[in-house]
């Protein structure tokens, strides 16, 4: 699956998109424990304040679910255009 | 229609390129938003502004079709810039277009309101010593 960052969420990922694969990996929530393990500054975002959006194929969603290979998941803060 | 682009726009020249394939639009609203020089005290010298430049155009072709069918809206134009702008650049423009002001001013305001909210945009702000993401 594809994983994308914006705003300052790259800084703390230091990649703006990223592959992963990997079995454990089912749903929203496997993935937040994934991305934590990995980069564990997300964790206070993700896990603790849930200030985090997600997005999934470029939809909004705040449930927990089940993802595929072919998904592409946004993380990304509180919107500020206009 | 939606374009998420770097360059500025001309607003007569977007509107009229709209109005003039239509003959029984009466009402064009629009809305222009500004990088302006100050936000929370702080001196603005320049901003730096991000998209999901594919789901801003999913997002804000939907919400411009449920305004065209709620408002009866003849057409609908949202030009949102990206990258860096500097203080009096435009960042957005949001025009309406209807047979009646009514329509082409409540679908205005609440496609102005989605994108605040809603669309994936995010500026980054650069002061004279520092700089912040809002």
């Amino acid at each position: 699956m594809k994983i994308k960052y914006f705003a300052w969420i790259k800084n703390i990922t230091n990649t703006d998109s990223e592959e992963i694969s990997n079995k454990n990996i089912v749903d929203i929530e496997s993935l937040k424990i994934y991305l934590c393990k990995k980069y564990p500054k997300l964790e206070n975002h993700i896990l603790k304040d849930q200030i985090i959006r997600i997005s999934v194929n470029l939809e909004y969603t705040s449930d927990n679910i089940i993802l595929t290979n072919k998904d592409e998941i946004a993380f990304f803060p509180p919107v500020s255009g206009g | 229609m939606i374009k998420i682009q770097k360059e500025d726009f001309n607003l007569e020249n977007e509107v009229n390129l709209i109005k003039s394939k239509y003959t029984h639009i009466g009402a064009v609203s629009t809305f222009i938003g500004y990088v302006r020089d100050v936000n929370t005290n702080k001196k603005v010298i320049s901003i730096n502004l991000e998209v999901y430049e594919e789901m801003a155009i999913k997002s804000l072709s939907s919400i411009c079709e449920q305004s065209k069918k709620k408002w009866n809206l003849i057409d609908s134009l949202v030009i949102h810039r990206f990258g860096s702008l500097s203080v009096n650049d435009k960042i957005v423009l949001v025009a309406t277009f209807a047979m009646h002001r009514e329509n082409s001013i409540n679908a205005c305001s609440y496609i102005v309101d989605y994108l605040k909210k809603d669309a994936p945009f995010w500026k980054k702000e650069f002061y004279e010593k520092d700089s912040a993401w809002l």
